[in-house]
């Protein structure tokens, strides 16, 4: 590698101060700053300013994070995230389990085998499928007149929408989970009010 | 239990807040906040603004999180977020970058006092000049150096994560430090020996 020239020792300099350089060229630059008193003093200039700057900032309020907390909403990923399908997986599994169990351990004569069991639970909700298609298709009709009745009347329509509400707040709540810490921080960060910027 | 030790990297963080851990996400806040406040800071020059910024900025952040791409460092997409949001602003509230100067003098509320190291009468005088200097100094640089330099000084950018966010060669984002500083460096020569 070429010498570089005292130009380039210049440039170095403020890449020095970031940490920018190479270990080679710091080596290089080190070498120079030696036998350069005009480097030394540009490098302890910008030292000097990196110094001035740091001294000008700005404390963060003491509020600020509990305040971007307490404003995170509730977002698209976290509603389609596996976490939210936990719960109700681990309860089908439950339920899986429990009938595969009663089926072993329930029947009569030789005890069948963890397949059979298995071809069993898969009967068994074969038939359920089919039993729920069925009520669902003679209830059909019975639906159509409960949902002529709830249109009907204001005040039933009122009620049902209130359930509804009801029941995606509930919805969002269970999958947001926070912890309390959370939303009971301190409430964000209220800019005019007590003129409390600069805290700290 | 060593957690303390060391620290995770963001992507980390991010991967565990999409993994169902949002109170990690205090923790990128944490990381950040000091920075993307004096940032925006810099840029609006006033304090209540910086704050309210950084806090939708965060919270916007956090919104669009699952398309977050881990390749690229989450501070490059952080401080693009937060260039925008104040560009934005600025252009909404047609914030007019009169002097400091100015508008001490129309009597306005000096809403970028900082804390003064500095004590007694004196000290807070200098500490005044020094924070309006520091100010006018970089109100007075051309606005392509300004922002690398708010993104170096502020936002505490390694160089190579600049000229990714702002799509610049490597070798231009150091020319231009190198002159915004030398400019700095210039309009502040009599703080330097403080």
């Amino acid at each position: 590698m070429n010498t570089p020239d005292h130009d380039t020792y210049r440039e170095w300099l403020h890449l020095e101060a970031d940490g920018e350089l190479s270990p080679a060229q710091h080596t290089r630059l080190e070498a120079h700053l030696a036998t350069c008193a005009d480097c030394r003093r540009q490098l302890q200039e910008y030292r000097a300013l990196d110094g001035l700057i740091a001294r000008g900032s700005l404390p963060v309020r003491e509020d600020f994070k509990s305040g971007v907390m307490a404003s995170l909403p509730v977002v698209g990923w976290e509603a389609r995230h596996p976490r939210t399908w936990r719960f109700p997986a681990a309860v089908f599994a439950l339920f899986a389990g429990l009938a595969a169990a009663l089926v072993s351990f329930g029947s009569e004569g030789p005890a069948p085998s963890g397949l059979s069991a298995l071809f069993a639970v898969a009967g068994l909700l074969r038939a359920a499928v089919q039993a729920g298609a069925g009520l669902l298709a003679a209830s059909w009709k019975g639906l159509g007149m409960a949902f002529g009745d709830v249109m009907s009347s204001p005040l039933s329509l009122g009620t049902a929408a209130f359930l509804v509400l009801c029941l995606n707040l509930l919805l969002i709540s269970l999958i947001r989970r926070r912890k309390p810490a959370a939303s009971e921080a301190a409430v964000p960060a209220n800019r005019k009010g007590g003129n409390g910027k600069n805290a700290g | 239990m060593n957690r303390g030790a060391e620290q995770p990297a963001d992507e980390d963080l991010v991967a565990a807040i999409l993994a169902g851990d949002a109170e990690r996400f205090g923790d990128l806040v944490d990381r950040y906040q000091g920075r993307l406040v004096n940032y925006l800071f810099r840029l609006l020059r006033n304090a209540d603004d910086a704050h309210d910024l950084a806090q939708e900025v965060l919270v916007k952040v956090y919104q669009a999180l699952d398309r977050y791409d881990p390749q690229y460092r989450f501070s490059t997409w952080l401080f693009r977020v937060a260039q925008n949001a104040a560009i934005d602003q600025i252009r909404r509230r047609r914030l007019k970058l009169v002097s400091l100067r100015q508008e001490v003098d129309e009597g306005e509320e000096r809403d970028w006092d900082l804390p003064s190291p500095d004590r007694g009468p004196y000290g807070e005088m200098r500490n005044r000049e020094r924070g309006d200097a520091i100010q006018q100094a970089i109100d007075a640089l051309p606005w392509e150096y300004r922002e690398l330099i708010l993104l170096r000084h502020f936002g505490e950018l390694p160089y190579e994560e600049i000229a990714r966010l702002k799509q610049m060669p490597l070798g231009t984002v150091k020319n231009k430090l190198f002159r915004g500083r030398q400019m700095l460096k210039d309009k502040l020569q009599d703080f330097l020996s403080d």
